[in-house]
């Protein structure tokens, strides 16, 4: 029993593994692939010429074979062929100091941006990593501290107004983009009425915890609706499914309490598939983050995404992309292996 | 002839009432014009499609304004009923702003309200070309008529991304589902799995950022990640019914493949498809307007909902019409859209209370 889950968080693992490295072939594909190739960015410059082009292309090592670029941008240059001429590159310059050159994503490096002058992509990155993480897990916290016991109640009053209540707000939800919500709370309540502030993290000079909280109150409330309603809606949907087992009628009819029976019967069995939701709704916070930092001007991997592909810069759109699909494929990774853990009844099997 | 034999003396001869029998599509029209949210829901869906499909005339008839007429002298007008009020409003927000919201002098709003129906009534009279309904844009174009034109862009994505995942997502759940536990069911779970544990949107933003596509790009770009759910519910479907005697005995009858699938398979999980095209048909829409407020959608000068939104960035408290008239557009259609997709789910299960 103990073994095999071992060897089910071993595949899971290798599986996970295999899916990270298909998300690098994805992302340099779509690198490859991009009309005017990886240095249009250029063109946005009236001065430059094709001179320019072809210096950049031997810096960046952009005539070599294309497995070759890929094999040197995820184990870096000097594992793999090193650059032509003896020549390594660093923040657009050539240089001869081999172990500043790119060291691959293996290694965590993600080269260096085109538009932030020359900054490495994975420090942009880890920058703006905490914010979107404060973000993501307070609108998580909100969302499972109001979503489960809202679906509880609204699963036991069934038919009742707390129930219409959710389903009204499941309608409002699906009817209308959430950041557009938060958008209009933003200007009613920021911009008319002067209640919370009209985006940032903080006040600059003023990095105090009441003053971070007001901040983070709108943006965690209205980053938390889609995880809240959605949350209900699975708890909702599993104890009602419950409440119809025999052995909870079995519970009833040996004369225990109906809390007694919620609480150790129902809610129990109810909460165990809730658990399997989780991934959908961390993946949700990880990719609704790129709007709702928009929208409140938050400081985090969302916003990045959106500069970084406005100026064409693919080294951090690439990062990016590889950072948050590993994020993404860990968090699944992690929901599936706590639920192995909590419940003892699945099956070890992909 | 048995009927005149079991007649009793004295009664008369009845012409025997056909009863004709109930076909289940039959039963699920009947439900659904009963069903009066679903009714008023697909007026107003008629309503905005025809809307959008009459902007031309519409845009030069009644409003005056064509979607793409820059005029810089008119940026970020307030709408014209309005104009008015708009300050008054600003000046609430001031003192709002300034004192905290207990010092908000609402006494203003009776002058807010009051100047606006003032505005309405001398809109309703004017003639076409003098009113902005719902104000105008940072380039000065009107609103209101790029509302209507934008909804053929956003309108036209939802459909076909509807179309494209749809396809994809019966196919795709028909053969894993018929093929269950083979290799081709281990490839395509495997597919559905990578493409549901990487966070989608950065990835359609690179995409859609990096090709620029227009609106058919876009919605096949929406589409091909878009089946994933469809095809795992049809799945689901297809596997409860595999083993059904019908199945087996088509099967043994030299059925092919694709018969069985599309034949005696789809019909039964049709109702589920339908019901799933209608609300994908919703989120495709706002789909596409969070990728074109992002930047990375539909280009400027083509109107769609999610771009007029964009143009609102850096001003939205100065021109809160600019976010709240796009927002009107996707509200009312999306609405329609899910609540005719919840009523047809409650129809197709016809013989259920």
């Amino acid at each position: 029993m103990r073994r095999s889950l071992t060897r089910y968080i071993f595949r899971r693992g290798l599986q996970s593994i295999f899916l990270v490295w298909l998300a690098t072939l994805i992302g340099f594909t779509v690198y490859q692939l991009a009309p005017g190739g990886p240095l249009q960015f250029l063109d946005d410059n009236p001065k430059r010429t094709s001179a320019d082009y072809d210096r950049l292309a031997q810096m960046y090592g952009l005539e070599r074979p294309t497995l070759v670029q890929y094999l040197a941008w995820l184990t870096g240059e000097d594992w793999f062929a090193v650059l032509p001429n003896g020549l390594a590159w660093q923040s657009g310059r050539c240089i001869s100091n081999a172990d500043k050159c790119g060291r691959g994503i293996l290694r965590l490096d993600f080269g260096r941006s085109f538009y932030f002058k020359g900054e490495s992509v994975i420090g942009l990155i880890a920058q703006r990593i905490p914010a979107t993480f404060l973000l993501g897990a307070s609108s998580l916290a909100i969302a499972v501290v109001v979503g489960v016991p809202a679906g509880i109640y609204a699963a036991l009053n069934r038919g009742r107004l707390p129930d219409h209540i959710i389903r009204f707000a499941t309608v409002l939800v699906n009817t209308v983009p959430e950041w557009w919500i938060g958008l209009l709370l933003l200007i009613f309540l920021g911009g008319y009425l002067g209640l919370v502030p009209l985006g940032g993290m903080q006040t600059i000079g003023d990095g105090s915890l009441p003053d971070r909280l007001h901040h983070l109150i709108l943006p965690a409330v209205v980053g938390a609706v889609g995880g809240w309603i959605s949350t209900s809606r699975i708890i909702r949907f599993e104890i009602l499914e419950v409440l119809n087992q025999d052995y909870v009628r079995t519970a009833r009819a040996k004369g225990l309490s109906r809390r007694v029976v919620i609480v150790r019967h129902v809610l129990r069995n109810a909460l165990l598939p809730f658990v399997t939701g989780l991934s959908g709704i961390f993946l949700l916070f990880l990719s609704g983050s790129i709007l709702f930092e928009l929208v409140f001007s938050w400081p985090g991997m969302g916003r990045l995404a959106v500069t970084a592909i406005n100026s064409r810069d693919y080294p951090v759109m690439m990062g990016l992309f590889v950072i948050s699909s590993f994020l993404g494929i860990l968090g699944v990774l992690m929901v599936d292996i706590l639920y192995s853990f909590v419940d003892p009844r699945v099956k070890y099997e992909l | 002839m048995a009927q005149d034999a079991l007649r009793l003396p004295g009664q008369a001869a009845k012409p025997i009432q056909e009863v004709k029998e109930q076909t289940y599509w039959g039963a699920v029209r009947f439900k659904l014009f009963r069903d009066k949210i679903t009714m008023a829901a697909m007026a107003l869906l008629i309503f905005m499609i025809a809307i959008t499909l009459a902007a031309p005339w519409l845009t030069e008839n009644f409003l005056g304004f064509d979607p793409t007429d820059t005029n810089l002298r008119n940026r970020s007008l307030p709408p014209t009923w309005a104009v008015a009020a708009w300050p008054e409003f600003q000046h609430f927000a001031s003192t709002c702003q300034a004192g905290g919201i207990a010092h908000c002098s609402w006494s203003t709003w009776s002058d807010v309200l009051s100047d606006s129906a003032a505005g309405v009534k001398a809109c309703l009279t004017a003639g076409p070309g003098t009113c902005h309904w719902m104000g105008t844009d940072q380039a000065g174009r009107d609103v209101l008529s790029r509302g209507i034109y934008g909804g053929r862009i956003s309108l036209r994505i939802g459909v076909y991304v509807a179309g494209l995942s749809m396809t994809l997502g019966i196919v795709m759940g028909l053969i894993s589902g018929y093929y269950a536990a083979t290799l081709v069911d281990d490839i395509i779970n495997a597919v559905i799995q990578t493409l549901s544990s990487i966070p989608l949107l950065f990835l359609l933003i690179i995409l859609s950022g990096v090709f620029q596509p227009g609106p058919e790009g876009l919605a096949f770009l929406l589409g091909i990640f878009g089946w994933m759910g469809i095809s795992r519910l049809i799945r689901g479907q297809i596997f409860s019914i595999r083993e059904r005697d019908y199945i087996i005995a088509s099967r043994a009858t030299g059925a092919s493949i694709w018969r069985i699938m599309f034949r005696h398979m789809l019909p039964n999980v049709s109702s589920i498809a339908i019901v799933i095209g209608v609300f994908n048909i919703a989120g495709a829409i706002i789909a596409e307007a969070g990728l074109s407020y992002l930047g990375v959608g539909i280009g400027p000068p083509l109107p769609s909902w999610g771009n007029m939104m964009q143009g609102s960035l850096g001003n939205f408290t100065d021109a809160p019409w600019l976010v709240l008239a796009p927002g009107l557009f996707i509200f009312l259609t999306t609405l329609s859209i899910y609540l005719i997709g919840d009523g047809l789910r409650d129809a197709l299960d016809p013989w259920v209370k």
